[in-house]
Order: structure tokens, then sequence, then C-alpha cells
């Protein structure tokens, strides 16, 4: 039997993780920007844009696609921000680690 | 007379339920998987001049419809988690056939731009270009393809009503595996096909 704490506990926290019953982000709206940015990526490959410009504005294009589907679709913006730490931290390593590798490729040498 | 919790709730002292945060540990890990093929990507194409311009061997448009689909398929996999939230049975079974649907469309527009490319020469040991193009999509590809059996196992779940309104953590943790094999596809298909 379980007990009275652990009831009401369990009803307060759906597996959602969240306290109280939200209502849903505005998925298709999502799915809009995301279309329109991977229109906008292809796009800024056809205009011919100077390199280091092209590169960044596909980068930026990128990581906000991630950073939206992130946040809405696996919703770490409405959990708690222990999960967003969890699955952000890699990334610093993610950095550290491609840029000491790059110090071993021909240009620095 | 209160009476000790005799299993440990789900929840533990976080909150978050077990199986949640598991996935996402693993899905951590799966971050840094990546980072090692995307970074040696970059390392080897920074330390190459001659590299070639991708969207000159490779199917751009017919990636980028590729790359639309999968997006898609990450909704209707949000969806089915929502109908499930919602106590909506039929959106459950209905969004999980799609993104079934979706996800295999993927991998045959994959597999039928594989068979392209080797009969145009470029194969995963013709180039160093090949090499990396065939490893990061093919792994990616290899993560696609365990999420579409994943998703499978959930719908024939769903199918046989085995997720409700007050327990459907299996769909959420399915839905979350699912949104980051898209979200690196995100990143994989500019990195690899547009820069």
């Amino acid at each position: 039997m379980k007990s009275k704490t652990d009831g009401v506990f369990e009803s307060q926290v759906t597996s959602h993780g969240s306290r109280a019953p939200h209502a849903h982000p505005n998925y298709i709206g999502i799915w809009v920007w995301l279309l329109v940015l991977t229109l906008l990526e292809v796009g800024a490959v056809y205009l011919h844009l100077p390199r280091p410009l092209l590169v960044s504005s596909l980068l930026v294009m990128a990581l906000v696609k991630a950073a939206l589907v992130a946040m809405y679709y696996m919703h770490l913006k409405f959990e708690k921000i222990l999960l967003t730490f969890i699955f952000t931290s890699p990334l610093i390593f993610s950095v550290v680690f491609t840029v000491l590798v790059l110090f071993d490729s021909p240009p620095f040498h | 007379m209160s009476q000790a919790v005799a299993v440990e709730s789900v929840y533990g002292r976080l909150g978050i339920h077990n199986k949640k945060i598991g996935m996402w540990v693993f899905l951590a890990s799966e971050v840094m998987f990546f980072t090692g093929l995307i970074g040696a990507y970059i390392v080897l194409r920074f330390g190459y001049p001659q590299w070639p311009v991708p969207s000159t061997i490779l199917n751009v448009p017919l990636t980028a419809l590729n790359t639309f689909i999968l997006i898609c398929s990450s909704v209707t996999m949000v969806k089915a988690f929502a109908a499930v939230f919602d106590g909506d049975q039929s959106g459950l079974k209905r969004n999980l056939l799609l993104t079934f649907l979706l996800g295999s469309a993927f991998l045959g527009i994959q597999a039928h731009e594989y068979m392209e490319l080797v009969h145009h020469g470029l194969t995963i040991s013709s180039s160093l270009f090949g090499s990396c193009f065939f490893t990061l999509t093919g792994f990616h590809g290899a993560h696609v393809l365990g999420g579409v059996i994943c998703v499978l196992v959930t719908l024939l779940k769903a199918l046989r009503g085995g997720y409700v309104q007050a327990d459907h953590i299996g769909v959420e943790i399915v839905g979350l595996y699912w949104h980051f094999v898209d979200l690196v596809w995100i990143l994989l298909f500019t990195i690899v096909y547009l820069i």
C-alpha cells in the first residue's frame, strides 16, 4: 500500500515531469520555423556569399534549428534545468576536443 | 501510522522519471559519439584545402527534401506524445504510424542516394571525402534504423493499448531519442552537405 505522501507526489508529477499541466507548445509553428530555416540554409548556398559569411550564417541557422527541436519537441524548455545541463555539458567537451585536435592539422604546423 | 514506502517512486529525489533521466544521459553520450565523427570531419576538412565542394558531388535538393521528411517525422512523433498525454489513443496510434512511415522514407531515400553515389564512383574508400561522407551519414543512418525499429515496437504496444494517459513514459523516451536523431541530422546536413 502506497504511503499518503507517495500518492500525492505521483499525482502531481506526471510522466512528463512537469508539476502542473501546461498547454502544449505550438508544434506546427515550430515546424514552420524549421522549414523556413531549412529553405534559407539551402538558399544561402546558391547565393554565392563570401565563404566566412556563408559558413557562419549556416552554422547559426543550424544551431537555431537544433535549439528549437531541443527546447520545444524535446520539451527542455519546460523541464527541470538539470536535464538541460545533462544534455548541454558534453557540448563544452565537444568544442574543447575539436579545437585541440584542430591544432594538429597542417595549417598549424 | 504512516507507512514507509515499500517501493521507491520512479521519480526518485529529483522529481524526474528515472527512464527520462536515463535517456537524457544516454543522449549526452551520443552527443560525444557524434562529436568524435563531426569533429574529425571538421579537422580533416580544415587541413585539406582541396576538399571538393559538396554540392557538386552530393544531391543537395533531394537531401533537403529528406531533411524536411525527418523534421516532419519529429512533428508526428511529438504529436503522438501530445496525444497520449491528452488521453487521445487514436491520435497516438496514427502519429506513431506516420513517424514510422516518414522515418522509413528517410532511410529509403538515403539508400537510394548511396546507390547513386557509388554508381558515380564515390565510395567509402575512393577518397577522403567519400570516407567521411559514408562514415558520418552511415552511422547516423544506423541510428535512424534503430529509432525506426523502436518506433515500430512502440506502435505495436500502443495498438495493444499499452500506453495510457497516466502511464506513457515509453512514448516520451522513444520520442526523445527520435528528436535527437533529427537534431543530429540537422547539424550533419549543414556541415556535410552545405558548408
